[in-house]
């Protein structure tokens, strides 16, 4: 039993290293004075300067925070009540039918989505830019919110509104005082799956930006081909530390009063 | 229920001061109301300078956005759903524009700066009459070497390439034109040879070269190039400046067998707004002062030959990059052959890749 924990830890130790060594690597280099990813030269902040004075760059990163948290607020909205409608449905066959189009929506490549979406846009004759990024990033999360919330509902024990309904709850009752509270957990957790989809997505939004608008990945893949600048880890050095503040955060969070913000779960 | 609507609220509330902010630095930036040119160009290929600059004298706005293949930025503008005021299109795509009516004619009287183009790079196959586009760079395919690590070996010609002493030591960009060309040219035809035994023959001889070819790899060549990973790499001219700057080790070559010239012209979409912007953008661009100080920022040729005045000497002498054209007559501009001809160059380089080492 104890050589196979410290297998694990092995185990556990070489599964962290590679996903953390290019992210150090890439940092470390956001330091150097030299212009590119090797011959470390000299410590310098030139880069994060060069991040912090590009106005355009900073609008980017605003534009990509915006869309992420719009996009992931209402995808979660219209994921909740995507699950609570495929739960409520009758008929095993039609409720199959219904999750099976959900998770293709998941499985399909992103090229797909992204230039089907292209080519509704322009046929329904709306401008590419901040609405058409929008409106893809909600369409493509909320499936993945359905897939979140959806196990939770089933988990949950009838007798839990059998109860509620007893002591004379209305419908409205019923789904504000018992099944949301009791989703809380897993639809912060949908929210925040969202997020970071729409985050990282390149491929939809590659296909459906315009008119001046654009989000990180696409710039950091523009300006990639002609080599990787070191603001560019500078700038990816900082997110990757707000990211860690946000994870930070929502752990203090749901450590403290996981009950009182209704995120973490049941203790 | 209250504290998940306090939350989403929390979330709304934070998105939309996020947007106010985003909306008032573009305002300060200019791209709120409607006098802006709309640039759509590859990734770092303008002088930051030079917008900023072209915005205090003009008071026009510049939206800079950035493309990464010539089909995707045709694919953008074909769809028509995004207003683009300028863009730069390489030489076989401006023909392919130019057939399916994407771009706008020129109005030359808005123009005037034309006249310091070298007239060598006007009147181009892809462009009969310049009616479209006009230069912005020009350069070469060659080769890059490393004199130190083929021990002073110096290579002339694409034949050098087939040297079985180079076993593992090259690198191919991911291009069938760029491929393809250097095998016709190694044989003595042309780029645009469009005779199949020819192209069979070039395969044929492509695969001789495979043992000593490391990879074909995209735009990651010029770090490898300059981290000494691999001797030798067939790049274009641009990013062997770029690459031969980081590492002095390095020399770049047009071999002479002859090679490919290619141009990125700039020309306007027909999704363009603000013509009056676009032409005043373009002529600015081809002013002999800015000319200049983009070359020297992105490391390509300028078509302009009054700017080569105002570059430093050791770069507008440098014969490498500004090849004497008369002599290099074997350098040509790649035509557009058509669908089904450039599916057959697709075909072989493709299977050129397959093949076992």
């Amino acid at each position: 039993m104890k050589r196979m924990q410290a297998w694990g830890r092995v185990y556990l130790l070489v599964v962290f290293a590679v996903m953390y060594m290019p992210i150090v690597y890439l940092m470390y280099y956001s330091f150097n004075s030299g212009g590119a990813m090797h011959d470390f030269q000299s410590f310098t902040l030139k880069w994060y300067r060069d991040v912090l004075s590009d106005d355009r760059l900073l609008i980017i990163v605003l534009n990509t925070i915006v869309v992420a948290l719009l996009s992931a607020a209402v995808a979660t909205i219209l994921g909740v009540i995507g699950a609570l409608a495929v739960y409520y449905v009758k008929r095993q066959r039609t409720k199959n039918a219904l999750l099976a189009l959900n998770n293709v929506l998941i499985v399909s490549p992103d090229v797909i989505i992204g230039a089907s979406f292209l080519l509704l846009f322009t046929i329904a004759g709306i401008k590419l830019g901040f609405t058409s990024v929008l409106l893809s990033h909600i369409a493509f999360s909320v499936p993945i919110v359905v897939l979140m919330v959806l196990p939770k509902l089933e988990e949950m024990s009838p007798t839990l509104i059998d109860a509620a309904r007893d002591l004379g709850a209305s419908h409205w009752q019923v789904l504000s005082g018992v099944v949301l509270p009791f989703l809380a957990p897993s639809i912060w957790a949908g929210f925040f799956m969202a997020l970071t989809y729409s985050l990282d997505d390149f491929a939809v939004t590659f296909f459906v930006t315009g008119n001046g608008f654009s989000t990180l990945s696409v710039e950091i893949y523009s300006r990639a081909r002609q080599g990787i600048s070191l603001s560019i880890n500078a700038l990816s050095t900082l997110l990757f530390l707000f990211t860690m503040l946000l994870v930070i955060g929502y752990y203090v969070l749901s450590q403290k009063g996981g009950r009182l913000y209704g995120i973490g779960g049941r203790k | 229920m209250r504290r998940l609507v306090q939350g989403f609220a929390a979330v709304f509330i934070a998105a939309f001061v996020l947007m106010f902010v985003t909306h008032r630095l573009n305002e300060a930036e200019g791209y709120g109301g409607g006098k802006t040119v709309t640039v759509y160009n590859w990734g770092d290929y303008i002088d930051p300078a030079l917008i900023r600059e072209f915005e205090k004298e003009t008071g026009w706005k510049v939206i800079y956005q950035t493309f990464d293949s010539n089909e995707a930025m045709m694919a953008k503008i074909a769809q028509g759903g995004a207003t683009f005021d300028v863009a730069v299109p390489s030489d076989y795509a401006i023909s392919k524009m130019i057939e399916e009516k994407l771009l706008l004619p020129l109005d030359y009287r808005k123009l005037p700066n034309l006249q310091y183009i070298e007239p060598r790079f006007l009147n181009l196959p892809f462009d009969p009459h310049n009616r479209y586009s006009v230069p912005y760079f020009w350069g070469t395919v060659g080769i890059v070497y490393n004199r130190e690590m083929l021990g002073g070996k110096t290579i002339t010609s694409w034949n050098d390439l087939w040297d079985p002493s180079l076993r593992n030591q090259i690198l191919l960009v991911d291009g069938a034109r760029e491929v393809m060309g250097m095998a016709l040219n190694s044989l003595g035809y042309s780029l645009n040879d469009t005779n199949k035994a020819h192209l069979q023959e070039a395969k044929r001889k492509l695969d001789r070269l495979m043992p000593n070819v490391k990879a074909i790899v995209g735009d990651e060549i010029k770090l490898l190039l300059a981290n000494e990973e691999a001797a030798i790499g067939v790049v274009w001219s641009g990013d062997a400046a770029e690459i031969i700057a980081e590492n002095d080790k390095l020399d770049y070559v047009v071999p002479k067998e002859g090679s490919n010239l290619w141009f990125d012209n700039m020309v306007i979409p027909k999704t363009a707004k603000n013509i009056e912007g676009a032409h005043a953008f373009i002529n600015f661009m081809l002013d002999p002062k800015h000319a200049a100080q983009n070359a020297e920022y992105v490391g390509y040729s300028t078509p302009n030959k009054k700017a080569l005045a105002y570059l430093p000497k050791d770069i507008a002498g440098d014969r490498r990059f500004y090849p004497d054209l008369d002599s290099a007559g074997h350098l040509e501009v790649y035509e557009n052959l058509g669908k089904h001809m450039l599916a057959y160059y697709n075909e072989l380089f493709l299977q050129f890749k397959m093949q076992q080492k």
